[in-house]
């Protein structure tokens, strides 16, 4: 009994291969307001990291640095050994590697689903067509939207949707995938549909870190889960211990408003 | 308690009512006395009018004036041995026109739909009992059934080679060089001075130039007023700003005036040329605006979403922003073309003899004086035709881009 509830969780072993290194991020907003106060983080290959923490306290806007989605001021940010600099041709090659899946999906509404998905590996990894669309197709199988391959975004459910953006992410065939609360614009009953995704894409290997609001999936799921407010990473835990025995008082009383 | 048995939840939609014309007209015309009494008012001040023009063109007015210039007014000085060569290109445009038409309806189960069997039989009629055109009708009935069999012809080229559509984009900016070749003459053909172009065929040569010229140039304009390189931005911003301030007509004078200027001593280029230049430089600015507010449509995430596939700025802007905002900016787009094909009667201000011009000649012809109503109403009914036709045009192209559902 012991034995399984400490032994249980990750379907799969993490290494210690460092995919992502962030060292002392801080960033201000425009208007002056400083969003990321010095947080430091490692993601392994292999792993699922979830980042919760109440709205505002930066974690959208951390995991958005990763891919230079948002620029920061002070501090550093490793992936996959390249350091992020403001060089666009470094940029370009960082996003190469890492997938990131929107809030609000973020689908290209006048390409059909299959262009979706098929576009970055043509224009970007220089891939003939059809070895992208067979590529694509095989993607589409997996999140369960082959038969609407030739539809547009907006013939699509919200859930849908979001299974077409996870597909055209690994298109890429990333090294890390980035969730931005990707069930939080979904209609209940669609929430577990792309979970299933997600959670098949973690059994699968890939190394991801998602931001979501989920408890019963980062408890399932994750290997590490931490907790963000006001622009400080609070504390850096095993879901088990996360969930039943934190160490931060703010992570309890973030717990006990969501649970 | 009442309860809904599925049986009564029917999937089909619930059957519009047919209303017989007079229940129809108690509804929505008469329902009560304000009302009706509007309807009573209206239908007078109407009905007094229509009978009126009606009445007047029918017996008043003396047409004569329009089929004894009709040269003029579609050709202006062209020399009438050469009018083969305006024939010919009416022609290519036609067949142009016949063949988009088949490969854009390729999918479409029949291509001669009840209102255009309709539309194709009105244009013909027109034809056949519009005075001014009786000489030539011989000659336009056939292009009327050279665009139905090119478009016939098209749509079964399209099916068997869905690709053509760029080769039918590349014909159309080909065109414009035969048109060129064929109103100016040159390579074998007796050239024909810019002097003696006039009529509809400069009103049409002068719009579409324009409109080819200051696509691009708003374009341009408007991706330099977002860039991100402040002197861009700047210039652009200036330059639409300067632009947006000053006339037309004060345009087309500095074209006529200044651009001669600027170039070396002798070298004056043609009054078209500068005509066009100032009318697409003008046009542009008005363009950047609208494109511009089709770009800020675009949400920030779908640069967000093509940034982080790894897609750099010109594949961005290309594949994914451009083609978003300019399906949003169509209608804005179109209705700037519109304008800009209403602004071509200023040319006659500056000495061009383009539609409104050669009507105003005309009118200064003593055997034609007092022929006002006569001629601008004439002149009215082909700008609205164009101009319709354009607006025609810009809904079957939002119809045919929209991906909602």
């Amino acid at each position: 009994m012991t034995q399984s509830q400490t032994e249980q969780p990750s379907a799969h072993a993490t290494s210690t291969e460092p995919v992502i290194v962030a060292r002392d991020v801080e960033k201000w907003y425009d208007n002056g307001f400083h969003v990321l106060k010095g947080v430091s983080m490692t993601v392994y290959k292999g792993e699922v990291l979830v980042v919760m923490g109440p709205s505002g306290s930066g974690k959208s806007t951390f995991i958005r640095t990763f891919n230079a989605l948002e620029p920061y001021q002070k501090g550093s940010i490793e992936v996959d050994g390249i350091t992020i600099s403001h060089d666009l041709k470094n940029i370009e090659a960082i996003r190469r590697e890492v997938g990131m899946v929107f809030q609000q999906f973020n689908l290209f509404p006048h390409l059909t689903v299959l262009q979706n998905v098929t576009l970055a590996p043509i224009w970007v990894r220089r891939w003939p067509k059809a070895k992208a669309q067979e590529v694509a197709m095989q993607l589409l199988e997996r999140v369960g939207i082959l038969e609407q391959a030739h539809k547009f975004p907006g013939q699509l459910s919200g859930g849908q949707q979001q299974r077409v953006a996870i597909a055209r992410s690994l298109a890429m065939q990333p090294k890390v995938m980035l969730f931005d609360e990707p069930t939080s614009a979904l209609d209940p009953e669609m929430v577990r549909e792309v979970l299933d995704v997600m959670r098949g894409l973690a059994k699968s290997g890939m190394t991801m870190v998602c931001v979501t609001h989920e408890v019963g999936f980062a408890r399932e799921v994750a290997d590490r889960v931490v907790l963000m407010d006001g622009g400080y990473l609070v504390e850096e835990n095993t879901p088990q211990e996360f969930f039943s025995n934190p160490r931060e008082d703010r992570t309890q009383k973030f717990l006990s408003q969501i649970l | 308690m009442t309860s809904v048995t599925p049986d009564s939840l029917s999937s089909a939609p619930p059957e519009i009512l047919a209303l017989g014309p007079v229940a129809w007209a108690k509804k929505n015309l008469f329902s009560d006395w304000f009302n009706s009494l509007l309807t009573v008012i209206i239908v007078g001040i109407l009905g007094w009018g229509i009978f009126r023009l009606v009445s007047w063109a029918l017996t008043a007015a003396q047409w004569q004036v329009i089929p004894n210039n009709f040269g003029l007014f579609m050709t202006g000085t062209f020399p009438s041995e050469l009018y083969a060569r305006i024939w010919a290109l009416l022609a290519v445009v036609c067949g142009l026109a016949g063949l988009s038409w088949g490969v854009l309806g390729r999918n479409v189960s029949t291509l001669f739909s009840r209102s255009v069997l309709i539309g194709l039989g009105l244009v013909c009629a027109f034809i056949v009992l519009f005075p001014p055109t009786r000489p030539s009708s011989l000659k336009l009935l056939p292009m009327v059934a050279l665009v139905a069999i090119a478009a016939v012809a098209g749509r079964q080229v399209g099916r068997k080679f869905p690709g053509i559509g760029k080769w039918v984009s590349l014909a159309w900016f080909l065109s414009y060089f035969v048109a060129l070749w064929l109103i100016g003459g040159g390579l074998g053909l007796t050239p024909v001075s810019t002097n003696d172009w006039g009529g509809l065929v400069l009103t049409l040569f002068t719009a579409v130039s324009g409109i080819v010229l200051c696509f691009p140039l708003g374009l341009l304009l408007a991706l330099g007023r977002r860039s991100a390189l402040p002197v861009v931005r700047l210039l652009s911003t200036v330059y639409i700003e300067l632009v947006r301030g000053v006339p037309l007509v004060a345009f087309l004078f500095m074209g006529q005036v200044m651009i001669p200027l600027f170039l070396p001593i002798g070298s004056r280029p043609d009054r078209i040329l500068r005509a066009v230049i100032a009318l697409a430089l003008f046009s542009a600015a008005y363009l950047a605006e609208n494109v511009r507010a089709g770009l800020q449509a675009v949400p920030r995430g779908q640069r967000e979403a093509a940034m982080s596939l790894g897609l750099n700025t010109p594949t961005t802007l290309g594949l994914i922003i451009l083609p978003q905002a300019l399906k949003i900016a169509i209608p804005a787009i179109v209705g700037q073309f519109i304008s800009l094909f209403q602004d071509t009667t200023l040319l006659s201000i500056v000495g061009l003899a383009e539609l409104l011009g050669i009507g105003k000649s005309i009118l200064a012809n003593p055997a034609y004086l007092g022929r006002y109503a006569e001629v601008y109403l004439f002149l009215a009914v082909i700008y609205w035709f164009f101009c319709y036709a354009m607006s025609l045009a810009s809904r079957k192209i939002e119809e045919k881009l929209n991906t909602e559902h």
